[in-house]
């Protein structure tokens, strides 16, 4: 039976009953009863219309249904009546359990979620490090762990393990390599986008299905094939609406011809979670062509992961043996492992196989410490939630024990009574579930706008999932029914006689033990959150301060690709020339800098260094490339002999300026002017003619950075390779320091760039100043987050010890009434409720200090340069859960010291 | 048709009861309530002496009974049950509404609503065969309980 006929039939069977009554009335009225009388009498005879009615109805199985509304009416009704408790209810649901979905898609999304690939569970990732990246040599290492490969030992591995269905590579670093790409015949300007490079079987690996055209394939990715591409679907939909005609169309790749041979998958971002997935996906064999890069035919060049598919009941142990006997075998070929030391080396070599369903996790790594850091903090704010809306729940039902008795003395039945109760909490919880998934969606939102910043394309969705939605409603359920039984039990239990009866004075002191228990233990929760959120800014603050020993005033920087652009090594010299002309010509700037890479962005070139005449010092120092203006035009200052300048071009001799730490590292702290350095096979490649401060980059955390300096176009004078294969020749960034702020630099970039070459594309634009705050996004965040936590926390703390209170001096309305009128002034009075509120304060506090003292552990990592709760963050922490103590508890003790004593006496 | 000055008359013209030999005066016996529900609050019950609690079957086969001598509404049952049995027995409405919602969404009787002799729109139930399959078996149970009831009550000591 449908709702609709349900209620077509309630309506049929009032008017049969009404036409029996009519019927009976008129037997009546022909009887000579006058038509008043007849239809009392008739009314009378048929007895409790709406009873039969009942009785009637529920012959069609429909009663339960009728009776849950009816609850849900009357719960609705009832919850109507106290706004003040029904929305604090909800606010704390919403806010305890929105947080909580919030963090729990973000964990699930990045932390938990598999790829969206085909069978993820039988993916293999051989090796566990996502950090081992981009492009360097196969030096020996002290734990022996890759998992970064060349192109041959990636060959070897899927020729010699047929243990693997399918084994695809894929390029460790296409994120710091973005190419230029422009559409062919389509006046639109060179744009850079990010490629990954992959092997041919790549796609078939992850069993994927193109949605337009095809996906590579193994004759794409072989020597002199025509250039291919994929073109991710994300791309295909924003940046050409998704245009069937780009499927066999042309693009410009580094400015080469590359045919479109199809789109991905939707939802496909790669075989890695970040957050610039690649707009195309290009065979290995390209890669040479393409970006002029000389490592993908040499052994010796780590630049590949490698993710494979195993077949069907493949055991992991033999497996791993395997692999690391064949990585062995193809080392073993390199001249480093060959001597005798490096033979003892090659046994340390492994690569550790791990679980690939999620593909490469170096963001996970990355994020994986601050979101189960998130996970714990918002958990503590969820155990607040729920302490504070079992003390409401407590509250009310107490209160409402005289309402229950008169319910139950007018006949009402006990589980009747229950079930209502019940319907109530499960009611609010529903609804404070429902607004809590949209705090979440709200919540994750701001979680990702926190984490990448202006980033567009990170594969992560605020929709909770299903999951998250099961759970944040599974929680409000738990936490509605667990603390709506108790007091519907407890008022169930209630004799109706007693409780009507006992509504009179009584000195009770009004608060259970288990209210108090739950106030003191959101103090100490509370507290322990304002600790963290105090370490946190504290290290947010510590890292920003920290003198970096640069000056980004009116500075911005330019991020270029030359090398995308077409420019061979050899045409480079006149390029930064031209670039120095160019950008000086502009009218306001000051300086033009160049250089490989800058002062903290997330990059960094390291050489092993040789000094001449000190075979015994080994080390290994940041090598940056750069021309005259770069370090003056960055802040770094000189403090000894000179830096780099116009003389130093690529046929004067070669020099290099070196930072202090690199002096106290490798010269003891002694004058290096005059003395060289090299690679360890050839010391005395470059002059020492300077010293510099030590200017940060990469990472404010890397400390005793060693780093030296070299013109740009200068080589290792004992460097014979061509010049062609010489990577360090290519510039990464133009800075360029003003004399005044300049809003339109962004643009003149672009223009000045363009004039020179229009496939020199802006690769980023950023002011110096918002690449450095870039590199503390994620302290920002946590620090925030700890921040907003700390306050929900306090929030809800301070409700429910005001909650507490109020309700107290409630009950206590009558024996304060007493006090009062036999002389208690109003100041004993307030005195007296303060006292209880600060009580169960201190209580927390007591509990809540050695607590987070020893919670400060655990989280030490995380911080920088901290290692206990100091005073003042401690102190801090105090002060605000005392102050917010204080005010919850002074709204209530004002009320008490308000009553009017002759008032409160005659109440009841 | 329209005489209405005696409805128990007037009903069973209308119904076709068939002759009906009181063996009791009105004034003999009281008259006995029917309830199977139990509905009626304490209060009430009291105030009838004579309450029996027949069991569902059995008002169920009154109801299917009477409806075999033609279709028939609620009121029209209850009167016509309470005329055929000597003014003796009164069904409650709520146990007869129950009953006939029960026996409906049983498939023994069907209903439909309709104009009734007094002009009054009124529901009237209809007798199925299934529900004269119904009535003859429960009348046949019937006739068996009432005998063996009356064989314990008539029963002599020592026959056994």
């Amino acid at each position: 039976m449908s709702i609709f006929r349900f209620f077509h039939r309630k309506k049929e069977l009032k008017e049969e009953i009404e036409s029996h009554l009519k019927m009976a009335t008129a037997d009546r009225v022909a009887r000579g009863e006058s038509p008043y009388d007849a239809r009392r009498a008739a009314v009378r005879e048929f007895g409790n219309v709406p009873l039969v009615a009942d009785v009637t109805r529920e012959r069609w199985g429909w009663l339960r249904l009728e009776r849950l509304t009816q609850d849900v009416q009357f719960a609705a009704r009832q919850l109507r009546r106290t706004p003040v408790f029904t929305i604090t209810v909800l606010l704390t649901l919403a806010l305890g359990i929105g947080a909580n979905a919030a963090i729990f898609t973000l964990v699930n999304s990045v932390l938990l979620k598999d790829l969206p690939v085909a069978d993820p569970k039988m993916l293999v990732h051989v090796g566990n490090d996502g950090q081992d990246c981009c492009v360097g040599t196969v030096n020996p290492r002290d734990n022996g762990n890759y998992s970064n490969f060349p192109t041959e030992t990636y060959e070897q591995l899927k020729k010699n393990v047929p243990e693997f269905e399918e084994l695809a590579a894929m390029q460790a670093g296409f994120t710091y390599r973005p190419v230029i790409a422009r559409r062919d015949g389509v006046q639109t300007a060179a744009r850079s986008v990010m490629g990954e490079f992959v092997s041919g079987n790549y796609f078939r690996t992850f069993g994927l299905q193109p949605s337009a055209g095809r996906l590579l394939m193994d004759a794409d990715d072989v020597k002199g094939a025509a250039p291919a591409a994929v073109m991710s679907y994300a791309t295909w939909q924003h940046d050409f609406a998704g245009d069937p005609s780009i499927i066999g169309g042309t693009f410009w790749v580094n400015t080469k011809p590359v045919t479109v041979v199809g789109v991905a998958p939707r939802g496909f971002y790669g075989d890695r979670m970040t957050n610039t997935p690649p707009d195309f996906y290009l065979p290995i064999e390209t890669l040479p062509s393409l970006e002029n890069v000389p490592y993908v035919d040499d052994p010796s060049m780590v630049w590949l992961y490698i993710i494979g598919r195993v077949k069907p009941g493949v055991a992991m142990g033999p497996l791993q043996e395997k692999v690391n006997a064949v990585l062995r075998q193809s080392f073993s070929t390199q001249k480093i492992f060959s001597t005798e030391d490096g033979k003892k080396q090659l046994l340390r070599v492994h690569a550790t196989l791990t679980p690939g369903g999620a593909g490469i996790e170096t963001l996970q790594e990355n994020y994986g410490a601050h979101l189960r850091l998130l996970m714990w903090i918002s958990g503590l704010v969820l155990l607040i939630a729920c302490a504070n809306i079992a003390n409401l729940l407590l509250v009310r039902g107490m209160g409402r024990r005289t309402e229950m008795s008169l319910r139950s003395a007018l006949g009402a039945m006990r589980s009747r009574i229950v079930r209502q109760l019940l319907t109530e909490s499960v009611l609010l919880a529903g609804v404070g579930g429902l607004l809590g998934l949209a705090v979440a969606y709200a919540g994750t939102r701001m979680l990702l706008l926190l984490a990448f910043p202006g980033d567009q394309n990170v594969p992560i969705h605020a929709a909770p999932s299903l999951e998250v939605i099961g759970f944040a409603f599974a929680l409000s359920m738990v936490t509605g029914i667990l603390f709506g039984v108790a007091p519907a039990w407890i008022s169930a239990q209630a004799k109706p006689a007693d409780a009507l009866r006992t509504g009179a004075r009584t000195t009770a002191s009004g608060t259970s033990m288990l209210q108090r228990t739950l106030v003191i233990l959101q103090a100490a929760l509370s507290l322990v959150l304002l600790v963290g959120a105090g370490l946190f800014s504290q290290s947010l603050n510590k890292l920003q301060s920290s003198d970096l020993k640069l000056d980004s005033r009116n500075r911005y920087i330019v991020h270029i690709n030359p090398q995308a652009a077409g420019y061979s090594q050899t045409k480079l010299e006149a390029l930064y020339r031209t670039m120095e002309d160019r950008f000086h010509a502009l009218p306001g700037v000051v300086k033009v800098g160049i250089a490989n890479y800058t002062p903290m962005e997330d990059n960094n070139w390291s050489n092993g260094i040789g000094v001449q005449g000190h075979p015994e010092i080994h080390g290994s120092a940041s090598f940056i490339k750069a021309n005259a203006d770069y370090l003056e035009s960055v802040g770094t200052k000189i403090v000894m002999g000179r830096g780099i300048d116009v003389r130093d071009t690529s046929t004067a001799p070669a020099v290099t300026v070196v930072n202090q730490t690199f002096v106290k590292h490798f010269f003891n702290g002694e004058n290096p002017i005059g003395r060289r350095i090299g690679s360890p096979n050839s010391a005395g490649d470059f002059e020492i003619v300077g010293v510099v401060e030590d200017t940060t980059y990469t990472d404010v955390r890397w400390k005793d950075h060693s780093m030296f300096f070299v013109p740009i176009m200068q080589r290792y004078a004992s460097d014979k390779t061509p010049i062609e294969e010489d990577m360090s020749l290519y510039a990464g960034a133009i800075v360029i320091e003003t004399e005044r702020p300049m809003n339109d630099m962004e643009k003149l970039a672009q223009t000045t760039l363009a004039s020179i070459n229009p496939n020199l594309t802006v690769v980023k634009f950023q002011t110096f100043d918002e690449q450095i705050a870039d590199r503390f996004t994620e302290e920002r965040m946590i620090a925030r987050l700890t921040m907003l936590f700390g306050a929900l926390a306090l929030l809800l703390a301070t409700i429910g010890l005001y909650g507490v209170t109020a309700y107290s001096v409630e009950q206590r309305t009558p024996e304060i009434g007493i006090r009062m009128a036999l002389g208690a002034e109003r100041t004993g009075v307030v005195g007296m409720v303060m006292r209880g509120a600060l009580i169960q304060t201190s209580l927390g506090l007591a509990l809540g200090i050695p607590v987070a003292v020893l919670c400060v552990r655990y989280v030490k990592s995380l911080l920088y340069e901290i290692t206990s709760a100091d005073a003042r963050v401690m102190m801090g922490a105090i002060i605000t859960l005392a102050v917010a103590a204080c005010i919850a508890g002074i709204i209530p003790a004002r009320r008490a010291a308000s009553i009017d004593p002759a008032r409160a006496l005659r109440a009841d | 048709m329209r005489d209405t000055s005696s409805e128990t008359a007037g009903l069973a013209r209308n119904i076709q009861l068939p002759e009906l030999i009181c063996q009791f005066s009105q004034k003999g016996v009281d008259s006995l309530h029917v309830d199977v529900e139990g509905l009626q609050p304490m209060a009430t019950k009291s105030k009838y002496q004579n309450r029996i609690e027949l069991m569902q079957g059995t008002l169920d086969m009154l109801i299917l009974k009477t409806l075999q001598w033609g279709e028939q509404h609620g009121y029209g049952i209850s009167q016509s049950i309470r005329a055929s049995s000597c003014e003796v027995l009164q069904v409650e409405t709520g146990s007869l509404y129950p009953a006939l919602h029960r026996l409906e969404r049983q498939g023994w009787v069907t209903s439909e609503w309709k104009q009734s002799e007094s002009n009054q729109r009124a529901k009237f139930y209809k007798i199925t065969k299934l529900g004269k399959e119904q009535l003859a078996s429960d009348y046949e149970r019937w006739g068996k309980m009432v005998a063996t009831i009356e064989g314990i009550m008539t029963a002599k000591r020592g026959d056994a």
